[in-house]
């Protein structure tokens, strides 16, 4: 029988252990840079997966069509009964915004955290291992997208830039499990503003926590919850989800509330990189705050 | 041109993993189900089986680290995982007869424990803290089936593919 462990291979082995050991814990240690050689298999791996990617979302484009297709009376019912509403809706937006814009004009204030310059990309892979929720862009550092910014659909937030190569870009999820992933948000619909933070995800009811609300303010069901722009990072009014609960949270100071996301995080295709007009700062929307360096 | 044959299969299924991976979650009944698609890894099983194992754990060691760059950004994960799966079917098969059902079925069994590892790892570094049940019911259950329809619609075309390459490298051989 030949012997699977001979001296030389067990020496062999046992270095392949130790090695394997260090780069995992190496590169566990920093996962925020990307080294050159990193940067060169993402870019061309990348583009080979854009080639492939193309004709995955043509077929999956041709299913969507053949579903919307399939309600597209129900959908016409439904829409009709919104169109009334819907004039009325624009003639007060259009009033609103030039008296916005006059306003403005008075105090002089020229930039606002809700202004972004827009970037376009498609995915082009899914972390095909699914433990981690991260989604690959094919758009980098080329076309402007910096670490941390927002990343929507045309519905809502999905998540944020933790990596950047010269023509791909990973996006986190917002449903992911990391501790650090915080964005700063605020409720609107009340008479007054109410800020927390989007904290965590649970998974069981796949709904993202709003953290940190003062407890004595009170929130209703059905409350939409947008970003609030000052994170540092993300510009102002993403709509991200809307509260369908509120309790309590495990200290039993501040309040807690579960937001059911507005965008589908399955079948991505087309997203929006949100590259904002005001200079940005550090803050939770980076992930690295003071007390996360030490 | 024929001998880059078992290269370009390898090249074309890592791309279409996570392409496959865009369908996934699927939304069953109201159950979120995981499909992790592993083609390549059961190709890289078949490879030792049917090729041999050097190649096999060269190209596991190759695309392993592609994969861990692009998609984990953790270094040395599926780079050895890939090679030491190989290893292990090359072992295990030594001792089994060869045929296509006995392949499937380790490969099958040999897909199991790789899931599970990654599963204990990814519990471990603390990325994700799925339970067991869950785990079972989600992830594994809804993976294997997947992969065993494509390896059951597949397999026979990579055995046939590996038994003409080898016999084209046998005869090579003798011609020198």
């Amino acid at each position: 029988m030949p012997q699977l462990l001979t001296n030389k291979r067990l020496i062999l082995l046992l270095l392949g252990v130790i090695l394997l050991v260090a780069l995992i814990s190496f590169s566990l240690r920093d996962r925020s840079n990307v080294s050159l050689p990193e940067q060169i298999i993402k870019d061309a791996v990348g583009a080979g997966q854009s080639v492939f990617s193309r004709p995955a979302h043509f077929v999956t484009g041709i299913f969507d069509n053949v579903d919307s297709l399939l309600n597209t009376f129900e959908e016409n019912q439904h829409l009709k009964t919104r169109l009334e509403e819907f004039a009325s809706v624009q003639a007060e937006v259009k009033d609103l915004r030039s008296e916005n814009e006059e306003l403005n004009q008075i105090v002089g204030k020229e930039e606002d955290l809700r202004d972004y310059n827009p970037i376009q990309a498609t995915v082009i892979a899914r972390n095909p291992d699914q433990w981690e929720e991260k989604i690959i862009l094919n758009r980098g550092s080329n076309q402007g997208v910096a670490e941390n910014m927002a990343v929507m659909t045309a519905t809502g937030l999905i998540g944020k830039v933790t990596l950047t190569t010269p023509t791909t870009s990973t996006v986190e999820l917002i449903s992911t499990l990391n501790p650090n992933y915080r964005v700063s948000a605020m409720v609107v619909g009340g008479d007054k503003d109410v800020f927390g933070l989007i904290e965590g995800y649970d998974a069981e009811r796949r709904e993202l926590l709003l953290k940190r609300i003062d407890a004595d303010i009170e929130l209703k069901e059905g409350d939409q919850v947008i970003s609030s722009g000052l994170g540092g990072i993300f510009p102002k009014g993403i709509l991200i989800g809307t509260i369908t609960e509120i309790t309590i949270d495990e200290f039993g100071l501040t309040q807690l509330a579960y937001v059911k996301p507005a965008a589908d995080f399955s079948l991505l295709n087309h997203v929006i990189i949100a590259d904002r007009v005001m200079p940005e700062v550090d803050g939770e929307d980076n992930g690295v705050t003071g007390d996360d360096e030490s | 041109m024929i001998r880059f044959l078992i290269p370009l299969i390898c090249l074309v299924l890592f791309f279409m993993e996570p392409v496959f991976g865009l369908f996934s979650p699927l939304n069953i009944g109201g159950e979120l189900n995981y499909i992790v698609p592993r083609f390549l890894i059961m190709f890289l099983i078949f490879l030792t089986l049917y090729y041999d194992l050097k190649h096999a754990m060269f190209y596991g060691l190759f695309f392993g680290l592609l994969y861990d760059v692009f998609y984990i950004d953790i270094i040395g994960l599926y780079s050895f995982l890939y090679p030491a799966i190989c290893l292990v079917a090359s072992f295990v098969f030594k001792r089994v007869p060869r045929n296509l059902l006995t392949s499937t079925l380790l490969t099958l069994a040999l897909l199991v424990i790789f899931e599970f590892v990654l599963y204990q790892f990814f519990l471990l570094i603390s990325l994700t803290g799925m339970p067991l049940g869950t785990f079972l019911s989600t992830r594994l259950w809804p993976t294997m089936v997947a992969n065993s329809i494509f390896l059951v619609m597949l397999g026979w075309v990579f055995k046939s593919v590996m038994i003409t390459q080898l016999s084209e490298r046998d005869n090579k051989i003798g011609l020198y």
